[in-house]
């Protein structure tokens, strides 16, 4: 169970002001995210995340409390537990496939890393690419890798930012289906932001459309 | 002489360019990551030896490192000793001059890694220190390696700071632009051009070997 409530007021020079003021609970399983671009999406994970701070309100992730601006509360990026899927992988491109993922396993021992790591990349049917470094592999198996590597982690929730937006069509229905089964499995809440209709109807049993920095309409 | 003047060359090199590699590193990842008041003024302060005249910097050494100097006197009243006339006063000459070429290729290096990779990181559990040295430094290594061996060729070009706070006395601090410097003074032609030749030969492949490493893929 995720809830957010939070403000945060973005200012720039070139562009006009914009205010974040959201408020909304997830449970375990995927919810979407969408709405036009610019109108905060990307923001509310980044936000949930840590890599951005809200200017007030609190975020929860079960009993632990991520962000709290009434009692002081703000959890590093590290201690949060946050699986991120960048919508460009951002996996690191001098380590294989294997590395990547073995990076985020949350031990000191290097051989349970390993067999984690592996563990994973047959999870996801991608065992031949572990020697791999990113630039060998394919978009598809590219997007695979970073989502192995955000639960390798062990996350308390996963948030997906526009994960496939770079890969074909075929590709995006067999990673849909294993985004599902990877949620299936954990039973954690994912957080899934596109602008892909279809993505948003295939995934969206729960459903949050945003409209420049408020929700406009919650589906379940 | 040429030999003496060689072997000295390189040992005040060496150890200055693993200093400018260090204090260089450092400063860069401060100026790169980290937003502080002065900031500007501490980047100035680290490029004037940059723009400075030589013997102008070798002043300022003096005034640092000197018998009566801010640092040199605490140390000779501690132990009677003066790092002036040494070849560790070579080092910190070819050190100071050296650092601005380390600041600025390593900090431009370090700056131009996708700071999402440092972000995917974080979100992983690690620390900015682990993040640092497992993904920051291996993306940008390119750049740092790029300016150590400018470093390395600036330090053995070294000539008016060197003088200024080393003096030139051969086989204790003559380096080899000194050497040169001596050789044609005194008339001596012939080791003049071994000494230049040896010198351009260096220059040379520390160009090629910039570009080398400037132009080759890493991923």
């Amino acid at each position: 169970m995720l809830t957010v409530n939070l403000k945060k007021h973005f200012s720039s020079k070139s562009k006009t002001e914009f205010l974040l003021d959201v408020s909304f609970s997830v449970g375990n399983g995927i919810t979407v995210l969408t709405g036009a671009s610019g109108s905060g999406k990307t923001s509310i994970l980044r936000l949930v995340a840590g890599i951005l701070t809200p200017d007030e309100g609190y975020i929860k992730a079960n009993s632990q409390t991520f962000f709290d601006s009434g009692k002081n509360i703000d959890l590093s990026i590290q201690k949060r537990r946050v699986g991120f899927v960048f919508q460009d992988y951002a996996l690191f491109p001098h380590f294989n496939a294997e590395q990547n993922i073995a990076y985020g396993v949350k031990t000191d021992d290097k051989k349970f890393k390993t067999n984690k790591a592996r563990e994973m990349l047959s999870l996801f049917h991608i065992e031949h690419i572990g020697k791999r470094i990113p630039r060998e592999i394919s978009g598809g198996e590219q997007q695979r890798v970073a989502l192995a590597r955000a639960l390798a982690s062990d996350p308390l929730i996963v948030l997906l930012d526009e994960p496939l937006s770079a890969v074909d069509v075929e590709t995006r229905a067999k990673l849909l289906d294993e985004v599902e089964n990877a949620q299936r499995e954990t039973d954690i809440p994912f957080i899934y932001v596109t602008h892909n209709e279809s993505e948003a109807v295939r995934l969206g049993k729960h459903r949050i459309v945003l409209q420049n920095g408020h929700i406009i309409l919650p589906i379940s | 002489m040429i030999w003496e003047s060689l072997k000295l060359s390189l040992l005040v090199v060496s150890t200055a360019t693993v200093l400018v590699g260090l204090i260089g590193l450092a400063f860069a990842f401060l100026l790169a990551k980290r937003d502080f008041r002065g900031k500007e003024l501490l980047d100035a302060c680290l490029t004037m030896p940059l723009v400075l005249p030589p013997t102008v910097t070798g002043y300022y050494l003096i005034v640092l490192f000197g018998r009566r100097g801010i640092i040199g006197g605490f140390i000779y009243d501690l132990t009677g000793w003066t790092i002036v006339f040494t070849w560790y006063g070579a080092v910190i000459a070819a050190a100071v001059v050296a650092l601005p070429l380390m600041i600025k290729a390593s900090r431009a290096s370090i700056e131009s890694v996708d700071p999402n990779y440092e972000i995917a990181s974080y979100t992983l559990g690690k620390s900015e220190f682990e993040t640092f040295f497992r993904i920051t430094l291996p993306l940008a290594k390119r750049g740092i390696f790029a300016g150590l061996v400018l470093s390395f060729a600036r330090s053995l070009g070294e000539f008016g700071a060197t003088l200024m706070i080393a003096g030139n006395i051969p086989g204790k601090t003559q380096t080899m632009p000194l050497a040169i410097y001596e050789a044609v003074a005194s008339g001596d032609d012939r080791r003049a051009q071994i000494l230049a030749i040896i010198l351009t030969a260096i220059s040379i492949a520390a160009i090629y070997l910039t570009n080398k490493i400037s132009s080759s893929r890493i991923y």
